[in-house]
């Protein structure tokens, strides 16, 4: 890629003899935003630390345009961080802190002083520069940590949960903004998140990680309409996973009927799981639908019911719907063939995406 | 007033108790006699006798240079000395060092001067300044790292390494995030060091020689040789410097909270608009 700004090269990372990382590779294109998803302790954190210079890989290549930047120190690397635990300097205020990077850099005090209340007002902190951090709130550090590192202008940020200390209503404002920042700058970002709302919303692309792997890469709706396994499926979004069995290309057979689906590329009579989105799902007047299910419970949220039933085989089926039933109901399931998604067991990332080149 | 509970009684006793001897000396030392048996009159005989001893006012000065000297230089080797320590990856060493520190710390001031003596003779070192200058550094540092490390240990793990993202070096981390942030507990060590050097006895006794004294052991040989009301007159001066001192730190840690209460509030207030 002509434009990589970061790129791993069979990373690998231990504690001791505990392996962290495990053969991590990715390309970072620069401009874009970028999220490693996945749940805490998979090994985010690590990334960003390697990324930013904090810490070595044991093993495999870190490239920054294209330099190895193994052995180049933290203070040298062209990548800001906004630290999941803010790392703010308690003795310095509000605007001393953001200011930190220019001055270490020289700059103008005049310079300083534009850019530092820039920074401010775009985290809604104007007010603010007078105010020592102890006498701040959780969410405002959070924001006094994104103004420190986006002062500098890096050519990569990297972001480690920089939201999750917030209200609701003030993070979904503030993904949107971060969002409007990251275009309006043209730097690329690196966001951490284990929060896989927060994710689909914000980013050009998704790492979703567990365990120390990058389990699949792609675009928010790659990822949420073809998830690779179970864990992915199950992470991203709600989702009605259930066991089936590949009849032939195109037809996947579970409940104990014949489905025609999209898929292709696996043997007959493969082993494999059959996932469907609870929104996909229509309720419609029994046995005219795809699939007979008796509603177990009923809960309404407001813009619709969630509902949970159970079909003949006994799979639970979770269906997203504005029409009320009742519990105890049979009632019919009407999906399209392009609504199921086929996951094979332990198929990795590169002869998932080779299998999809083949039929789509 | 509502009521007066037993608990109130035992703290005026306790008060009572532990400042009536340093009211008693104070209360002598205007006395016009020569003695503590009674008081025969108001007097400031013992403060002029004590002004013009310039024996005494030269000890008192050596004490003073002593504690501000030694307090000084083991502040900067206790405060990287504490640096070490926090820096140090292995935790075997790390506890090891601790280890030893707290046992400087605790082990009696008797056996810190004799192996001091035994150790400046063997070494044929003569005693005087020197000799209690570089014991008092030695005892001062385990104090010093002692109010420093627990400052350094709260400083949020990741600080460090937020300087060094913003593009600072190790020497500029030190300095501007490092040093600045533990600032507080630097000051509190120093301070500390300062008082143990003040008033140690057991250690200065064992290593000053025939022509150098501090305070605590001349007092200690002119009390033996009987009452001296000219001791009195020192003791209730340090006496009123510490009163002034305290206050004097009370008040200022009041005008700074005071002064950060106005700033927020001036800060909410614009906000609020
Ligand atoms: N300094 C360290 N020493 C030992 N284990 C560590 C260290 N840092 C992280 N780990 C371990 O590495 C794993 C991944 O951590 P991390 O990258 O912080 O996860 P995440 O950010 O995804 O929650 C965790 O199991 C954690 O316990
Ligand atoms: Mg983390």
């Amino acid at each position: 890629m002509a434009n990589s700004v970061i790129e791993f090269r069979q990373v690998n990372k231990s504690f001791d003899e505990t392996k962290v990382l495990d053969e991590i590779d990715f390309e970072i294109e620069a401009g874009k935003f970028y999220t490693l998803l996945g749940p805490s302790g998979c090994g985010k954190t690590t990334i960003l630390r390697l990324i930013a210079g904090f810490a070595d890989a044991t093993s495999g290549d870190i490239l920054f345009e294209g330099q190895k930047i193994n052995e180049l120190p933290a203070n040298e690397r062209q990548v800001n961080t906004v630290f999941q635990d803010y790392a703010l300097f308690p003795h310095l205020n509000v605007f001393e802190n953001v200011a930190f990077g220019l001055e270490i850099r020289k700059i103008s005090k005049t310079e300083i002083k534009t850019a530092v209340n820039e920074a401010l007002k775009l985290v809604h902190l104007s007010d603010y520069g007078n105010r020592e951090i102890s006498e701040l709130s959780g969410g405002q550090q959070q924001r006094v940590a994104i103004a420190r590192a986006i002062v500098n202008e890096p050519k990569v940020l990297l972001l480690d949960e920089p939201l999750s200390a917030l209200d609701h209503k003030l993070r979904k404002e503030m993904q949107g903004e971060l969002r409007d920042l990251q275009r309006r700058l043209g730097i690329t970002f690196i966001f951490v998140t284990h929060d896989q709302e927060e994710a689909l919303a914000m980013s050009d692309q998704i790492f979703v990680m567990n365990a120390g792997k990058i389990l699949q890469s792609g675009s928010p709706v790659d990822i949420y309409d073809e998830p690779i396994n179970h864990f992915v499926a199950d992470f991203i979004g709600e989702s009605n996973i259930v066991p089936g069995k590949m009849q032939r290309d195109y037809v996947v057979n579970f409940d104990g009927q014949d489905f025609s689906c999209v898929d292709a590329g696996m043997k007959p009579n493969e082993a494999v799981e059959v996932v469907i989105r609870p929104e996909d799902l229509d309720i419609v007047a029994v046995d005219t639908g795809q699939v007979n299910v008796t509603v177990d419970t009923q809960l309404f949220r407001g813009v619709d019911y969630q509902i949970s039933a159970h079909d003949k085989m006994n799979n639970e089926w979770k269906i997203n719907s504005i029409h009320k039933t009742s519990v105890g109901q049979i009632v019919g399931l009407a999906f399209e063939p392009e609504d199921i998604h086929i996951m094979r067991y332990h198929e990795t990332e590169d002869d998932f995406d080779a299998r999809l080149e083949t039929y789509e | 007033m509502k009521k007066w509970h037993i608990s109130n009684l035992y703290l005026i006793f306790v008060f009572l108790v532990l400042y009536l001897p340093i009211i008693y000396l104070i209360f002598y030392s205007f006395n016009a006699g020569d003695t503590m048996d009674h008081f025969s009159g108001f007097s400031w005989r013992h403060y002029g006798t004590l002004l013009s001893d310039s024996r005494m006012i030269s000890i008192v000065l050596n004490t003073l240079i002593i504690a501000l000297l030694s307090s000084l230089i083991a502040t900067i080797v206790g405060t990287l000395g504490a640096l070490g320590i926090y820096s140090t990856k292995k935790a075997a060493v790390k506890n090891g060092l601790l280890s030893l520190n707290n046992v400087l710390m605790v082990s009696p001031d008797v056996i810190i001067g004799a192996s001091f003596l035994i150790f400046f003779t063997f070494l044929g070192f003569s005693l005087g300044f020197g000799s209690v200058l570089l014991s008092h550094i030695a005892f001062s540092i385990p104090i010093v790292v002692l109010m420093v490390l627990p400052k350094i240990n709260e400083l949020p793990a990741t600080m460090v390494d937020a300087a060094y993202d913003l593009g600072a070096t190790t020497w500029q981390t030190l300095t501007k995030v490092i040093l600045p942030a533990i600032t507080p507990g630097i000051f509190a060590g120093f301070f500390m060091a300062f008082t143990y050097s003040l008033d140690d006895f057991a250690v200065t006794f064992f290593v000053t020689g025939n022509g150098f004294s501090t305070l605590s052991v001349e007092i200690y040989s002119r009390a033996r040789q009987g009452v001296d009301l000219e001791v009195n007159a020192l003791s209730t001066l340090m006496f009123i410097v510490s009163l002034l001192l305290v206050v004097g730190y009370y008040l200022l840690g009041r005008y700074n909270q005071s002064r950060r209460m106005q700033r927020v509030k001036a800060a909410e207030a614009k906000i609020n608009q």
